[in-house]
């Protein structure tokens, strides 16, 4: 060992009373290049380049129909279920780009999970709706998988509600409850992204409060992606946020910088509120 | 504000619910008369011997035994002919083949084959399977009877599996699960009760049905069980003997359509007993 990486880069948290910063820490989880999206020969979206840094919370922001939700359904290839849907570009994932064909896409929707606008549980019990995703992809003994469905339940705040009456049906759950459940589902599969698709849209202000603050706690474990019609929110749990207007990313850059000092002006328009 | 205008349609409303529950009632007076006509007929001919006996020649006691025993035989076997035939299409029209063109053209031929007068059922069964074999027999009523199983079991699955909305097969789609898992164990576990119901409608519709029978299945006036010889069935007994000029022959008409009506509705009422209950938990 040199003596030059023997020295700490940055200023121990100690010594500041900060978590080190360092930007240089910032790793691309997803790279995406030059996408192109077609919905048969209309473009939604326009050469979007843009890096999505691992465990950090990416907002995609813009005015309904600004293809937020199309650039958030190519990350784990949700438009493959439609006809006529197509990508072309690059989105590097753990050095494969995840729109070229012959992917495997089960294997890749595993590792990238999605939370819906609606909650949208399985028709089947509550412990089921967890252990379902998980013994997809993994044999485990009734006591670790029993183990798994509690950390998962857990993991999405959900837990303490429901360990009750984990045989009553999914569906028997409130909305922002249901919605838990959802991202307790995805959490259990063990996935590396998570992209949340307007994720509170349909949810009280409390149940919102709990959706955001989990998300906040999830982004130690994963790289979150959301798309939201609420600036605050974008605002209140993101790291990064990217703006786009009209299938094009306007600007891109760290949260507060995209909110308190935007370069380009269609930015400063819609957080401002006078278009979107 | 012109009240003319709002007094205008208050009468056009009340006119317009006064001729549906018009219709309404001429709907169910229809039915309510059916049912009292088929109670006050059949029911007093109802005794062991029906269910033990086999059809009398005229003049002598009987029952139909060999007719219930047919029925249920030829019904049992349509049904499991035409049910796997009709969920497998109506789930590829509905999951796989939903944006295809050859879906189009299944779907139209299958509604034509659901409005299909039976008759026409029973005589292309009498082509291709009758005349080959070279006499009547119970399997070929079965087969006549599973045809007409089919269409309606493929439409209702279809329709039944186009209700369960999208988000749910992206939900399954997004922790990586392949479409036919999603189809076993999602879309099939929301659509279960329509599609029991299409399959009990299917065979409520073929336990009444005569026509295919007559060119295929017969008749026989003894007891078989023999799916390669002609066999007996309420519906063709009924057919026969309420039409003929013998008292005793048309009482047992009756009952035997008091038979078949009783059948379909407590098949109807465990069904929904069934599917309501799994619902609930």
């Amino acid at each position: 060992m040199s003596i030059a990486t023997a020295i700490p880069a940055t200023i121990p948290a100690a010594v500041t009373g900060h978590p080190p910063v360092d930007p240089s820490a910032l790793r691309d989880k997803v790279a995406i290049r030059n996408l192109e999206f077609f919905y048969g020969q209309s473009k939604a979206l326009k050469g979007i380049t843009l890096p999505l840094y691992e465990n950090k919370v990416t907002a995609f922001i813009g005015p309904s129909g600004c293809g937020k939700s199309t650039l958030l359904r190519v990350l784990n290839r949700m438009y493959d279920l439609y006809p006529n849907q197509h990508a072309e570009g690059q989105v590097q994932f753990d050095g494969i780009n995840i729109v070229e064909p012959g992917l495997d896409l089960n294997l890749l929707r595993a590792r990238i999970g999605m939370v819906f606008q609606k909650p949208t549980p399985f028709p089947m019990s509550i412990y089921e709706n967890i252990a379902f995703g998980i013994r997809l992809y993994e044999k485990l003994s009734k006591r670790d998988l029993d183990q798994r469905v509690e950390q998962s339940l857990r993991r999405a705040a959900l837990w303490d509600e429901v360990k009750d009456k984990l045989n009553a049906n999914g569906l028997s759950l409130s909305g922002g409850q249901q919605q838990r459940l959802c991202i307790a589902r995805t959490v259990a599969v063990r996935p590396e992204v998570i992209l949340f698709d307007e994720p509170c849209s349909a949810l009280d202000p409390i149940s919102t409060a709990k959706i955001e603050e989990l998300i906040f706690e999830l982004k130690e474990d994963y790289t979150i992606v959301i798309v939201t019609h609420n600036m605050q929110q974008a605002a209140r749990v993101s790291d990064y946020t990217a703006f786009m207007y009209l299938g094009e990313l306007v600007e891109f850059g760290p949260t507060d910088k995209i909110f308190t000092s935007p370069t380009d002006r269609r930015t400063q328009d819609y957080i401002t509120g006078r278009f979107g | 504000m012109d009240l003319a205008i709002y007094n205008s349609r208050r009468r056009r409303n009340v006119v317009a619910t006064a001729a549906s529950y018009g219709a309404t009632g001429v709907g169910l007076a229809g039915l309510a008369m059916i049912l009292i006509v088929l109670f006050w007929e059949g029911f007093s001919g109802l005794s062991l011997a029906v269910f033990t006996e086999m059809t009398p020649p005229p003049g002598s006691a009987g029952g139909l035994l060999n007719a219930i025993v047919g029925s249920i035989l030829m019904t049992v076997i349509a049904i499991a002919i035409g049910m796997p035939i009709g969920m497998l299409a109506g789930t590829y029209l509905a999951e796989y083949g939903r944006h295809d063109k050859v879906s189009s053209v299944v779907r139209f031929i299958n509604d034509i084959l659901l409005s299909a007068p039976s008759i026409v059922v029973g005589l292309f069964i009498y082509e291709v399977m009758v005349v080959p074999m070279g006499h009547f027999s119970g399997i070929a009523g079965a087969v006549a009877l599973s045809v007409i199983v089919i269409p309606v079991v493929v439409r209702t699955t279809e329709d039944m599996l186009m209700l369960v909305p999208n988000t749910l097969r992206e939900a399954a789609a997004s922790i990586g699960l392949p479409r036919s898992l999603m189809i076993r164990h999602i879309a099939y576990r929301a659509a279960r009760s329509g599609i029991i119901t299409g399959i009990l409608l299917a065979v409520a519709r073929i336990s009444g049905e005569t026509a295919p029978l007559l060119f295929t299945a017969l008749n026989n006036q003894f007891y078989s069980h023999n799916l390669n010889a002609p066999m007996s069935s309420l519906p063709v007994v009924i057919f026969q003997f309420a039409l003929s000029p013998y008292e005793d022959w048309q009482k047992l008409a009756w009952t035997g359509a008091l038979i078949i009506t009783i059948s379909v509705l407590v098949l109807s009422i465990l069904a929904r007993a069934l599917t309501g209950t799994r619902k609930a938990s």
